[in-house]
């Protein structure tokens, strides 16, 4: 995380870094304020890790591990307009080679002002995207394998 | 409904045979289906033929198929501007019929108010009454509160009789009093008992008919001021409330009695403001029709009715909900011939027990007169969650009795491997000479099942 602020003496770098956090967990990329006399306050957090709680509803769907390869397919938990990006941002939650770990958000789904998010179950790294973005997608739709570490 | 709701993408929210049903009308109109479905149904006939299918959620229905927000976000998502809920599920839920008009699309069925006014039993018979509409004698209100006037009004109506929950249905929250001295104790019970299923503990009381038939008369109603009747159904071999084998016209029944009736159902409507497809169920015992309730929705049954009269009910709700007037006048309404339907359930012919599982071999029968309504076809798991029905074959005949000959062949030619049905129990059923000669109460086949389960 990264943190900038220009003369608003009214927060110190303890203050800054509680609100960066608190946008991390609220999912929020960018946070700007500014105040009469031009003082503004501009945080820009970085979400390669999101620290969200993970919460595995009990009706996702079962995300059985092939035990030949260790793969576990992420499933969506509802139905929506699929991303693998956040529309404030340019690189994807999780890319092919890229390392989550179980709770990360790693797609969007979207219904009008409704975002779910479809999250990891498990650590490990993403080796295949089995679903197309941008299309409306079944709940149970297997969107992405993720390989587990094979210690694990 | 103005022409402003036309529609031309229909959301069918229900599955199994009558989501077919229901994408077979909309074809035949040239109407595009959307199938949601659960993810336990993503092999279903009507989901893979649909042009559009989107699983919602898990096999819980009530996750699924009983989801109303999760069925209007998914008709807004692939654009269907119309809903038909089928039967069961959220078809006679006022709220849901309400919430889709309200997100400004169409609700293939009657407004939320009349769902509503059909819901409560108490209202719905003081409606009837209203209309003109023969009920069963009795309170026609909520019971007092004096047990010396509920005795009062028992003994004017005649012992025995039932006392039953206003807010129940379906075969619950009643209890039938046989002697006066029972009765107060009898309305405490079902009062009780109201209160803990139904969440009203109000009750009215009627006349309990003895040997009753269970006559029904099918409405369609569109929303410029039309109301028809499509004749008769006779649907009283049932167990535990259940029906097991329809037909239309109710044998022994003379047409003139049928029409006046008839006409009368249609009246209530005009008198409601009734819209789309609905049934009036009565009881008929020695000469005297008494009004049970309304059903606001398409029937499991419909099709002996179209067999009978040649009008497809399905399509006439369709049309009914583009704001179409009725093109048929009650006088072109013309009844030919006989039509039986059995439904098919996946269950154990002895226990009547659920038999889900794969259906290896599926050899349906064929020949004049002979309709099969079923989404089931070779290979399919029919899943654990929902209820049994598989399919109805419906006979057709000139007579009675010919459509029963047609019946018998066919489910003699009708293999099913892989799951348990109930053919057995038709095929029996059609050769009992009490069956045969028609006429059977509704306590018929629950006696007659007692009756052969000891050796």
């Amino acid at each position: 995380m990264t943190g900038s602020a220009a003369r608003i003496p009214a927060f110190d770098t303890d203050d800054i870094a509680s609100i960066a956090d608190m946008l991390v967990q609220a999912g929020l990329e960018t946070f700007e304020l500014s105040g009469p006399d031009g003082a503004r306050l501009f945080i820009k957090t970085s979400q390669e890790k999101p620290q969200i709680e993970t919460r595995c509803t009990p009706s996702l769907p079962s995300q059985e591990t092939d035990a030949v390869d260790n793969c576990v397919p992420v499933k969506t938990p509802y139905f929506g307009v699929l991303t693998f990006t956040h529309p404030l941002r340019s690189t994807p939650f999780a890319s092919v080679g890229s390392y989550v770990k179980a709770g990360d958000v790693v797609a969007l789904l979207t219904l009008e002002t409704l975002q779910i998010p479809v999250m990891a179950s498990v650590d490990g790294e993403v080796i295949e995207i089995t679903a197309p973005e941008g299309e409306l997608t079944g709940f149970g739709t297997e969107i992405m394998k993720i390989r587990t570490d094979s210690d694990a | 409904m103005t022409d402003t709701h036309r529609f031309n993408r229909v959301l069918i929210a229900n599955r199994g045979e009558i989501a077919l049903r229901i994408q077979r009308a909309c074809r035949q109109l040239g109407l595009e289906t959307v199938a949601v479905y659960s993810d336990a149904d993503k092999d279903s006939r009507h989901v893979q033929e649909a042009d559009i299918a989107l699983c919602i959620g898990p096999a819980a229905a009530s996750r699924s198929y009983l989801d109303p927000d999760g069925l209007l976000l998914a008709a807004r998502a692939t654009g269907a501007t119309a809903i038909h809920p089928g039967y069961g599920f959220l078809s006679e839920n006022a709220d849901f019929a309400e919430a889709v008009e309200d997100a400004g699309l169409t609700f293939i069925g009657p407004t939320g108010s009349s769902i509503r006014m059909m819901g409560d039993k108490i209202t719905a018979k003081r409606t009837m009454l209203a209309a003109g509409v023969p009920c069963v004698p009795g309170s026609d209100g909520p019971l007092p509160e004096s047990p010396d006037d509920i005795l009062a009004l028992a003994e004017k109506v005649g012992f025995p009789v039932i006392v039953k929950a206003s807010g129940g249905g379906g075969g619950r929250g009643m209890r039938v009093v046989l002697r006066a001295e029972d009765l107060i104790e009898a309305v405490g019970l079902t009062s009780r008992e109201a209160q803990q299923a139904f969440g009203n503990p109000t009750l009215y009381l009627e006349k309990f008919m003895q040997k009753p038939r269970h006559i029904e008369i099918q409405v369609l109603c569109d929303t410029h001021g039309v109301a028809l009747w499509l004749g008769a159904r006779d649907c009283s071999l049932q167990r535990r409330h259940q029906k097991v084998l329809e037909e239309a016209p109710p044998p022994g029944i003379d047409a003139a009695v049928i029409a006046e009736i008839g006409e009368r159902c249609a009246e209530a409507c005009r008198h409601i403001g009734y819209r789309g497809a609905g049934t009036f169920e009565f009881l008929y015992e020695d000469g005297v029709f008494a009004f049970i309730e309304m059903n606001t929705r398409v029937q499991v049954e419909h099709p002996v009715t179209e067999q009978i009269t040649d009008i497809d009910i399905v399509a006439e709700q369709l049309r009914i909900a583009q704001g179409d007037r009725l093109s048929i006048r009650q006088e072109d309404i013309l009844f030919r011939g006989h039509a039986i339907e059995c439904r098919l359930n996946a269950e154990d012919g002895a226990t009547f027990l659920p038999s889900p599982g794969t259906v290896t071999r599926w050899d349906l029968p064929g020949g004049p007169g002979i309709r099969i309504d079923s989404h089931v076809v070779s290979g399919y798991t029919i899943p654990p969650y929902y209820d049994s029905l598989i399919g109805k074959i419906i006979g057709y005949g000139a007579t009675r009795e010919e459509a029963i000959a047609r019946l018998q062949i066919a489910l003699a030619e009708m293999k099913v491997e892989g799951i348990s049905t109930n053919i057995g129990l038709h095929q029996d059923l059609l050769a009992n000479p009490t069956v045969r000669k028609g006429s059977m109460d509704i306590h018929f086949l629950e006696k007659w099942l007692e009756e052969r389960a000891v050796p």
